[in-house]
């Protein structure tokens, strides 16, 4: 997508913040990219845990720097203080409860509208392991599909597809616990961070400051521009009319 | 006598702002607050007598200060409770013995002018039969004072011993449950003989070969830690002797304990295992909550047992990954105790409900504490020692955050700077050290210590310790720049606290010094200035701030997934109306909370039970930020009343000085069926304590307000959601003004049973409604004339109104119904063609004549044409009108045209201030309807009337003429008093009216309508062209009638 050929292997961190709601997986998601396991039992996420993970792509090296936040909706109150100045969002939801859809959802509106302009937003549905049979996974979101073949599966591929489009999102559906597909989200991820908004690792002095720190600087007009051409790539930027 | 305890409770409120210091609001601590929070009391006991004095212990150490004594209990401590004292009584000198703990008390003679009392506790009893020298140990207080302040004070006492003289059973499972007690029971000195005098000789011989009490999951499951390393013997030891000291029990144990500088001493290297869960509760003073209810928590679990709630299900989810790394949270003892635990505490306070991390709170609670230990413990932690940290907002642990950062700033700026300068945002690291009580930030054994000395000295020890590791780790923190490295530096900090803190060092000794006890040395050394009073100020200081930013963000989020009907209303208005159901809902819950607390405590006040008192005291409350006062989220129909009075000026009721009963008599309610005499009771009681608040105007009760509140319940569940509000009023406000929506929502409103007819009850109701909202004549009116649109327009609109829906209703015949009734509308106006007409022949000629001009009585009507009259007025004849119908009646008259279409929206007001001449011109009018204004009490009156008189359609247009005519009678009087032309000007325009239309129908054609029709038709734009349909089908109906 973006790739500059001249330029020699950039190294930049990004921030990259998880929300969803409670028990989706987001630390799983985590988990697995971070260290590859996965554990059954993982203990809820207290304000927010921290990792970093490197992603290298042919071009650059990407160093995510990852805010896994908790789930609960009255720690929502608290999200703004970890997606401020994230450059980009996985939103996640569970494909066997609707209702953690409806939660992303207003997670991506409070993105759009509050986060830095420009953010890359992807739209994970995760704990594919629980769908049925992976191969009909097209054809059952057609129509009726589901109840045949669908396991748990309670949100339908196609149904999350055309929201994440008509938003802009990147889009895929996960499992944590097989892995599949987990490696694939962070890296569309990392290929759809326009150059822009990247600040070299250990930036020296003025620059880094410029770019990353005050937020608004800048640096935000910029990546707010590069951000709706990255925006329009993915489809067209719908925009709700809405109070606020 | 119930007015009385009203205005009781009013004063207490304003006396006694009900909250406590911890809480984030209260600016200053009430003297009973700190009482309570000083000797860890529960929220029942004040202070009803204190006396300076001396103690002297049975060692004979003396100690000066002062004894108090509330309802339950005797406390005694040298320093006097105030915020500003470094640490609370628990980590000093004292005790805090409840009342029924208290064996004997004496009057010493042995210094005759001296005051003195011997206390014998409890313990003191047991060990007077055993001990060496049969000694009886007591405690001697020596009263400085005078005389007479000394008898009053032992009085008091004498009645307070009495009266707790029932606790004493409660008191014995109490103890029996205490670990300290087995432990000096089975390791010799006190070997339980005749520990009562009520003989229970069979419990005693039990003793010593009975199972020790539950000390928590350790038992089973091992304590965390090594226990050698941890030197747990060489500390139960030293317990054991301070308890026991070295005679018997001079410093008594659980509830007797006397505290000593020991004590604390001994809580700052760390407590023992077994004796942790009993220190924990003892020193945060939850173990009284467990004295005073001993079945508290097995109830709950029993009446709740197997029932369903949101916190349940989110509980649920958490079990299995709530210190999955301790073997009995792998095991389902573990898990059953922790569902157990934090579902009664759910269910006991449901303000809080569940809230992730209390599943990691309780669990460590439940390594050391029996469940209904943790029970008690978890209430008191999340009621007074951390409030509002788990609440639904967590505004608690946001402004402590707050306060943290503020800290940081004064004790360390260049470390603040640095933070500044880097952008990190310091509350990512520490929140949820304060949220976990550091439990999931250090290793358990350490999180434990802090966990000793935060039971015991409060919160300030959680910013202690924050404080003291930014102090410990400054010099590399000052090398990070962002948070990634941050995190990490203090991440293998936590994971070293095990390590020398002096590796280096040729000191021995100080090579022995872990971390951790560096840690502990600087929290409580170097920030012994951080004192709950800090905290208490640095709370007040930003609570307004946090409290904004959660509002902001909670509105912000709330407003934007409200859904598509959100979005007929402007940003503006939309932002109005949150502010407005959420000012109304909470300022509301708290109000009525305030008041049903108030009496039920002075209700219970006399019997002084020190019992409840757990949970639910909240604090402050009415504020978005604070989160739901109840559960309930949705407002009830009283609550919708209050907030209606906010948007629409027809909601207020008239009378300023009304009575509370009067808008809720009983008929009221009576005659709209669903809402039964219950209600009215509820609203009757509700009034008795005058709910809608001091200077709040006080909501009218009409029906159709009701209806309101039923049409927007659309979950049915009696209660409206922001979103149905919302929804409800972009349903009669919102988007374009659509004439014919309007029209179709009313007829909706008014169609009970919706089978696209109303009947001739519903139209008298909706003429009712419609004289309810435009009686303060303001309603209809547009810019420029509102002169013009006085009442008397729309009282003879509505009359008009009345009496053509009777004109043109269909009788309900059978013969016809298949015809008829028919739900789809557009249908309809086909069969309307035939039916109406058999109405419209002949009834016109009617109208004017029912009531002459000049004719006032209600009670005097004409019968002349009842002869003639037509169907519908017959009352064995159900009619009805259909959708067309009503279209076109209120299409016939300009003035109701108008307030289909824009008046009654406009009658809401969404934005405040936005219409200043709204006001300017309300008093006006309502000065010229003094004495019959349409309130709803009169507007019953007139609803009696109509009953009376149902069978006669025509009345109605009587009575409404009736109050004209006395409305220009109370003109004509106020004209002379000096506007007699302006009155009469106006009157003599009236007249013209009223001519004028008796003139149009006296002609008496479906035509004359139809061309009346065709003149309000024609000043509007859009609703012309259906208008003008109407007109036309009347006059062809009528056509084809007569062909």
């Amino acid at each position: 997508m973006a790739s500059r050929d001249e330029a020699p292997k950039l190294s930049s961190s990004v921030k990259l913040v998880l929300l969803g709601e409670a028990a989706v997986g987001k630390s799983s998601l985590v988990l697995r990219f971070v260290n590859d396991d996965f554990q059954e039992n993982k203990e809820p996420t207290i304000g927010a845990a921290f990792l970093t993970q490197k992603c290298t792509l042919p071009t650059r090296t990407i160093k995510f720097e990852i805010w896994d936040t908790a789930g609960q909706e009255r720690f929502a109150s608290l999200a703004p203080m970890y997606y401020r100045n994230a450059q980009t969002a996985l939103v996640v939801y569970d494909i066997t409860k609707p209702t953690s859809l409806i939660k992303a959802k207003h997670w991506v509106s409070e993105l759009q509208r509050q986060a830095s302009p420009g953010i890359v937003i992807a739209l994970v549905g995760n704990k594919l392991d629980l769908a049925a049979p992976v191969l009909a996974d097209d054809d059952g979101g057609e129509e009726g599909g589901d109840a045949m073949n669908g396991g748990n599966r309670a949100v339908l591929t196609a149904e999350a597809k055309a929201y994440a489009d008509e938003e802009g999102l990147l889009f895929y559906e996960t499992s944590a616990k097989t892995g599949e597909n987990v490696q694939g989200v962070f890296e569309a991820i990392a290929n759809a961070i326009p150059e822009s908004t990247l600040k070299p690792r250990a930036g020296a002095g003025g620059f880094a400051g410029g770019s990353g720190r005050a937020g608004a600087g800048s640096g935000g007009g910029d990546a707010g521009a590069a951000g709706m051409a990255v925006n329009l790539e993915d489809g067209v930027r719908a925009k709700e009319g809405c109070a606020c | 006598m119930f007015s009385s305890l009203l205005q009781k409770a009013t004063a207490f409120i304003t006396d006694v702002p009900p909250a406590s210091p911890t809480s984030p609001t209260s600016s200053r601590p009430t003297k009973t607050t700190l009482f309570r929070n000083h000797f860890r009391l529960p929220d029942s006991q004040t202070p009803l007598q204190e006396i300076t004095c001396e103690l002297t212990l049975p060692s004979g150490d003396h100690y000066a200060g002062k004894l108090y004594l509330s309802e339950s209990f005797l406390c005694f401590s040298p320093n006097p409770p105030s915020s500003s004292s470094t640490a609370s009584a628990t980590a000093g000198i004292g005790f805090t013995l409840p009342l029924c703990a208290i064996r004997r008390v004496e009057r010493l003679h042995s210094r005759s002018y001296m005051f003195a009392l011997a206390i014998t506790t409890w313990h003191g009893v047991a060990n007077s039969t055993s001990s060496p020298g049969g000694k009886e140990e007591r405690v001697t207080l020596q009263f400085v004072g005078m005389r007479s302040s000394c008898e009053a004070f032992c009085d008091r006492l004498k009645r307070g011993l009495r009266s707790q003289m029932g606790e004493v059973k409660n008191l014995r499972i109490l103890v029996d449950s205490c670990y300290s007690e087995y432990l000096l029971g089975n390791s010799g000195g006190y070997d339980g003989v005749k520990r009562t005098t009520d003989g229970a000789g069979a419990d005693d011989s039990r003793k010593k070969d009975k199972d020790p009490p539950d000390a928590g999951l350790g038992m089973i499951f091992k304590y965390p830690g090594d226990t050698r390393k941890l030197r747990d013997r060489s500390k139960m030891r030293l317990w054991a002797e301070y308890l026991r000291a070295n005679f018997g029990v001079e410093n008594g144990r659980n509830v007797t304990l006397v505290r000593q500088p020991t004590f604390h001493k001994l809580i700052r290297v760390g407590l023992p295992n077994r004796l942790r869960g009993e220190m924990w509760e003892l020193s945060s003073g939850s173990i009284y909550l467990r004295l005073f209810n001993p079945t508290m928590y097995r109830d709950i679990l029993q009446e709740y047992d197997g029932r369903h709630s949101h916190s349940i299900e989110e509980i649920e989810k958490d079990l299995n990954r709530s210190l999955p790394e301790y073997r009995g949270f792998q095991d389902d003892e573990g898990i059953s105790r922790l569902r157990r635990v934090l579902g009664a505490y759910s269910w006991r306070n449901e303000e809080v409900g569940y809230c992730q991390a209390m599943n990691i709170v309780t669990a460590a609670l439940l390594i050391y504490m029996s469940e209904e230990q943790a029970f008690f413990l978890l209430s008191t932690l999340c009621d007074r020692l951390v409030p509002g940290y788990y609440s639904k907002t967590m505004y608690g642990t946001l402004l402590d955050q707050r306060v943290f950062e503020s800290l940081v700033e004064k004790t360390m700026p260049i470390l603040w700077e640095h933070l500044v300068k880097s952008d990190v945002q310091l509350s990512v690291v520490s929140l949820p050290w304060f949220l976990s009580l550091y439990i999931n930030s250090m290793p358990l054994v350490f999180a434990f210590r802090v966990l000793d000395v935060f039971f015991l000295e409060g919160p300030k020890v959680l910013f202690q310790i924050g404080l003291a590791i930014l102090r410990i780790n400054g010099e590399e923190l000052l090398d990070a720049t962002d948070d990634g490295a941050f995190i990490s530096i203090l991440k293998s900090y936590f994971s070293r606290l095990d390590e020398s803190a002096h590796p280096r060092s040729d000191n021995e000794k100080l090579r022995a010094v872990t971390r951790f006890q560096e840690l502990m040395v600087v929290a409580f050394k170097e920030f012994a200035g951080i004192t709950q009073n800090t905290i208490i100020e640095q709370r007040n200081k930003h609570k307004d701030a946090v409290l904004s930013s959660i509002e902001s963000f909670a509105k912000r989020t709330q407003l934007r997934n409200l859904g598509p009907d959100s979005r007929r209303l402007t940003p503006e208005e939309l932002s109005c109306t949150y502010d407005q159901y959420f000012g109304v809902l909470y300022e509301r819950q708290g109000r009525l909370q305030m008041i049903a607390d108030e009496m039920e405590k002075l209700a219970t006040k006399k019997k002084a039970a020190a019992g409840s008192g757990v949970g639910g005291n909240g604090g402050e409350r009415g504020r978005v930020g604070l989160g739901p006062t109840t559960g309930e989220t949705g407002m009830d129909y009283d609550c919708f009343r209050e907030f209606l009075t906010g948007v629409a000026k027809w909601a207020v009721a008239d009378s300023v000085a009304s009575t509370p009963a009067e808008p809720t008599q009983p008929e009221q309610s009576g005659f709209f069926g669903s809402y039964g005499g219950a209600a009215a009771a509820a609203l009757q009681r509700k009034n008795l304590l005058n709910p809608w608040g001091a200077g709040n105007p006080e909501p009218a009760d009409h029906e159709f307000m009701r209806r309101l509140f039923r049409r927007w319940d659309t979950d049915m569940k009696n209660q409206l959601s922001l979103g149905n509000v919302v929804s409800g009023l972009a349903s009669v406000v919102g988007g374009k003004k659509d004439i014919m929506g309007n029209i179709n929502y009313w007829f909706e409103l008014y169609d009970d049973d919706g089978d696209g007819k109303v009947d001739r009850e519903g139209i008298l109701r909706i003429t009712e409604a419609l004289l309810f909202v435009t009686r303060r004549g303001d309603v209809g009116r547009s810019d420029g004339e509102e002169a013009e649109w006085g009442d008397e327009r729309i009282l003879s609109a509505v009359s008009g109104f009345t009496r053509m829906c009777f004109e043109y209703a269909d009788p309900d015949r059978p013969k016809k119904e298949e015809g008829v009734i028919k739900v789809d509308k557009d249908e309809d106006e086909d069969d309307l063609l035939e039916l109406a007409a058999s109405s419209s022949d002949e009834d016109p000629l009617d109208t004017p004549e029912t009531v002459s001009p000049g004719e006032r009585s209600p009670t005097t009507p004409h019968p002349k044409d009842n002869a003639k009259a037509n169907l519908a007025l017959d009352p064995s004849n159900p009619l009805h009108i259909t959708l067309p119908t009503f279209r076109m009646v209120i299409l016939a008259d300009e003035v109701l045209e108008r307030f289909f279409e824009r008046g009654f929206a406009e009658s809401f007001k969404l934005i405040p201030g936005s219409e200043p001449q709204a006001t300017a011109a309300n008093p006006r009018l309502m000065a010229r309807m003094p004495s019959t204004p349409l309130t709803p009490g009169n507007a019953k009156g007139l609803r009696g009337v109509l009953d009376g008189i149902v069978d006669e359609g025509m009345r109605v247009a009587a009575e409404v003429r009736r109050r004209m005519e006395e409305m220009e009678d109370n003109r004509e009087e106020e004209g002379e008093e000096g506007e007699a032309a302006d009155a009469k000007s106006i009157r003599e325009g009236d007249r013209d009216l009223l001519k004028g239309a008796e003139a149009d129908i006296q002609e008496g054609q479906g035509q004359t309508d139809g061309l009346h029709i065709e003149k309000g038709g024609g000043s509007k734009g859009e609703g012309r062209g259906r208008s003008v349909s109407y007109g036309d089908q009347i006059s062809s109906r009528v056509v084809e009638f007569e062909s």
